[in-house]
């Protein structure tokens, strides 16, 4: 079962010392979520892709305790409701991006390698719907574009409106390599956080590098 | 201006027993507003309520009136000490130069920033990149477009709460404390509880200069203080919101090293 | 992966009142309720004399500023003005005092607050399939602001939780007894959270659904069609959750029994009384699908995306009984290809193969049909089909990678 922000966060909370007035946040080198990620190559994901950040980015820590997908690997700038990447470093046919009930009445379709961009790109739009809260998704480019050595690979541009009522705004870079899908992918505030971090996207995909 | 909704509940849980927090934090260049300024004051969120014994919030409309037209007077007394000119905003389609749409963009934003704030400063779920840099969040182009078109030369959001308990609420207080620790938090219980916040933003750089939470809470109904339905306690929330600005930090090393 | 995704559910931002959730089931079976015994509590221009009341009011003013400042809001003159003109007819004593709104959120829901404004989400729209049902729920909404529900409800709550409250706060229980903020409401989509605090009883839907028939009734909708609406409820339900291989499944921690099934028979029952002998009766059908028409395509398209597949079927083969075009079966083949079963690529292309024969084919319809003519492998035919697409959307999106699959 997904763990929400909210149970991770009283998680959180309760590791915190919990003296009568303690200070609100107990200074900034406590527990968090996130790593930093430092200017230099690292793998992403399970490892499947690596890449180098033209400054230094928060990588979101996963774990099994938090229910994430292997292959996927989630950063921030300025916090996941403002900016973010998240990158899919070789996920294999047959899987899903995310973890939901099969039971659950409304599902993200699941990855196949036979999948074309904009098949690709349907299965991105589902994932902000069912599970982001986006009333409006809108395809705003799709073109074929070199990625990781492969000349299939494609870029998209999109921009949907969440249910918090902002708008966001989105550019993924991705190619099927050998049966497995890599996505880079760029999500932000269309006011501001996308233009200021575009530039840093660009810088990444075109470090990325597969890794077998 | 928005509330942030699920961040604060979370936090209002904890046990304090008659104690006031508040924690500012401030852009490491930024010195608080003297002198001739213009400050814009968006739609101050006030809302004043009955807390009853199982913890529904009956809202009160005559002490919410009280309490806004309190918080708004010692606003105006406040920002006059320091000098500068205060325009306070109800509405979005009160602010001439500016569509509410216009103004509805930048809010939106500014809610998702500071919710941002909260969560990544306050409620321990650091960024590391952001270690050390005090207040490094901006709402942007659209805030700056704002300044431009009316020129202001602050923003100011500002969120007052202040729910009075009824009787007999003093026996569940205990409970709702210790629920908060496995993750379920029965806020505001126990007494008189404030939550008040307040982010400025610079409308020359749309950055948020300044950011202040202050949650006041008592374990036992009977000791009242910061009541925002009388002037004294309005007062008082703005005085501890807004008058003890400090600056940011560079600021604070260069006037020590003089 | 999509950083958000994982913070938030779509369905934790609906959970509450509106029509579209089952009334609590409190105690045992009802009488059916009476029409005729359905009077209004208020009259036009009510306005509240008590202080709790009045405090709610003044609340829910702000959630109505709120609301109407959003931009999940649709404002298309011509459907607000087909709204506004519905709860004219047929919001009784209050009609003149009511505002309403559409939200562009794909569920079946639709919510009156205490102050007098509803709000009716694009899901709605979808599922109704005339005018007397759309009329149906808006009179039904009508009436729990003309029985003075809300804040009927409020104040039992409020006694309720007075007593229940140490339970439930041991429980861990949300809602009215962990003290949610009313300033909870500021967007759109926590109007859940509001609503929560306004959970009608079984009585109290009973007494809506009675003066909802009565109302329409006398404005000449023919009131059988409430009744439909819940065996079109139920039917979907049911599609949706064979598909998943569960059963339907009525939420809420008090349901004791599904209740759309109860309310269908009393609804059928209440029509019966309220129909008078030799009066003529509408369901408007011709008029409804020409307003919403427009934003046909939308509504599928929200619809059909989420992917819950037994539903969206469902609703195209509804739509359908008045004869198949070429909306329709694109959609069906994107509800295959979403679905993505063995075999369902299939089924799509056929679907897809089948949409392009029809003039009113999206242009969407011949780009898919290319992927699937190409996946199979006839290269000519799927040149032919994105020649096609390119011809009747010349700024697509995707153009570049279309024009490059076409060689």
């Amino acid at each position: 079962m997904r763990m929400t922000r909210s149970a991770r966060l009283a998680l959180l909370s309760a590791a915190l010392p919990l003296a009568a007035c303690s200070s609100l946040g107990g200074g900034e080198y406590g527990i968090g979520d996130y790593n930093l990620v430092r200017v230099h190559r690292v793998e992403v994901g399970d490892g499947g892709m690596t890449v180098v950040a033209p400054r230094p980015w928060n990588e979101r820590r996963r774990s099994i305790l938090f229910d994430d997908v292997r292959d996927v690997e989630d950063w921030t700038l300025n916090g996941p409701i403002l900016d973010g990447i998240s990158f899919v470093s070789g996920m294999k046919s047959g899987r899903y991006l995310i973890r939901q009930r099969k039971s659950a009445d409304q599902q993200v379709p699941k990855f196949r390698a036979d999948m074309t961009p904009p098949e690709i790109v349907a299965m991105l739009e589902s994932l902000y719907r069912v599970l982001g809260g986006a009333v409006e998704f809108r395809t705003l480019n799709l073109q074929p574009r070199p990625f990781l050595g492969a000349a299939n690979g494609f870029q998209l541009d999109y921009e949907h409106l969440d249910s918090d009522e902002l708008w966001r705004k989105g550019r993924v870079v991705g190619a099927v390599i050998g049966d497995r899908l890599y996505l880079v992918m760029f999500d932000a505030a269309r006011s501001h956080y996308y233009n200021a971090a575009l530039p840093d996207f660009e810088a990444i995909v075109g470090s990325a590098q597969i890794r077998r | 201006m928005r509330k942030v909704r699920l961040a604060l509940a979370l936090t209002l849980g904890a046990a304090l027993s008659g104690c006031v927090e508040t924690r500012q934090y401030a852009d490491v260049q930024f010195t608080p507003p003297q002198g001739d300024y213009k400050l814009l004051v968006l739609r101050p969120d006030v809302t004043v309520g009955s807390i009853t014994t199982g913890g529904m919030v009956e809202p009160r409309a005559d002490w919410t009136d009280q309490a806004r037209a309190g918080i708004v007077a010692a606003l105006r007394a406040q920002q006059a000490e320091r000098g500068g000119h205060v325009q306070i905003i109800e509405h979005r389609n009160e602010l001439a130069g500016v569509t509410p749409d216009e103004l509805a963009d930048v809010e939106r934003l500014n809610a998702a920033v500071d919710e941002s704030i909260v969560i990544h400063k306050y409620l321990g779920d650091y960024l590391p990149t952001k270690r050390g840099r005090g207040l490094d969040w901006t709402v942007g182009d659209g805030a700056i477009q704002l300044g431009r078109k009316t020129g202001y030369d602050y923003a100011l959001f500002l969120h007052a709460e202040d729910q009075v308990a009824s009787t007999g609420r003093v026996v569940l207080g205990v409970l709702g404390a210790a629920g908060c620790i496995v993750g379920f938090c029965a806020p505001n219980i126990g007494g008189a509880t404030q939550l008040d916040y307040a982010s400025l933003v610079d409308l020359k750089t749309g950055e948020v200069v300044w950011f202040n939470v202050v949650r006041a809470g008592s374990q036992v109904p009977g000791i009242k203080f910061g009541d925002l339905r009388t002037p004294q306690g309005a007062a008082q929330m703005v005085e501890r919101l807004l008058g003890r600005m400090k600056p940011g930090l560079a600021i604070r090393r260069a006037q020590a090293a003089h | 992966m999509c950083a958000r995704c994982l913070e938030l559910s779509r369905r934790s931002l609906l959970v509450g009142g509106g029509i579209g959730v089952a009334a609590l089931a409190t105690g045992t079976a009802q009488a059916r309720i009476r029409p005729a015994d359905m009077v209004p509590l208020i009259g036009p221009g009510f306005r509240p004399t008590d202080k709790d009341e009045q405090g709610l009011w003044k609340e829910m003013e702000r959630a109505e500023e709120e609301i109407a400042g959003s931009n999940l809001l649709i404002q298309d003159p011509e459907l607000t003005g087909y709204l506004k003109n519905i709860i004219g007819t047929v919001g009784g004593p209050a009609a003149r005092d009511f505002r309403i709104y559409l939200a562009h959120i794909p569920d079946f829901n639709a919510m009156m607050f205490p102050s007098g404004f509803a709000v009716v989400f694009t899901g709605l729209l979808l599922r109704m399939r005339n005018e007397a049902q759309l009329a149906g729920v808006i009179a039904h909404e009508s009436g729990h602001f003309l029985r003075r529900h809300q804040i009927r409800s409020w104040r039992d709550q409020r006694r309720k939780s007075d007593i229940f409250a140490i339970g439930a706060m041991m429980a861990g229980v949300g809602g009215a007894g962990a003290g949610v903020y009313l300033g909870d409401y500021v967007q759109l989509a926590q109007l859940g959270t509001l609503l929560s605090l306004f959970q009608y009883s079984r009585e109290m839907e009973a007494e809506a659904d009675a003066m909802g028939a009565r109302l329409i009734a006398d404005a000449g909708y023919a009131p059988v069609e409430m009744a439909n609406i819940w065996e079109q409820l139920i039917g979907e339900e049911e599609a949706s959750a064979r598909y998943r291989r569960k059963r339907r499944r009525r939420g809420g921690l008090f349901d004791t029994h599904p209740s759309e099934g109860s309310r269908m028979v009393d609804l059928r029952a209440d029509a019966a009384e309220v129909t008078v002998p030799g009066r003529a009766y509408n369901a408007c059908r011709e008029r409804y699908l020409t307003t919403i028409g427009s934003i046909r395509p939308m509504l599928l398209d929200d619809q059909v995306k989420l992917n819950d597949p037994g539903a969206s079927q469902y609703l195209i083969e509804t739509l359908a009984r008045d004869g198949w075009n070429g909306l329709l079966r694109f959609y069906e083949g994107e509800v295959w290809r979403l679905r993505n079963r063995h075999g369902d690529d299939l089924r799509a292309a056929q679907s897809y193969a089948a949409a392009v024969v029809y003039p009113d084919a999206p242009a969407d319809a011949f780009r898919w049909h290319g992927i699937s003519l190409m996946k199979e492998g006839r290269g000519p035919e799927a040149k032919a089909a994105f020649a096609r697409y390119l011809t009747m959307k010349p700024d697509a999106p995707d153009a570049a990678w279309v024009r490059q699959m076409m060689g």
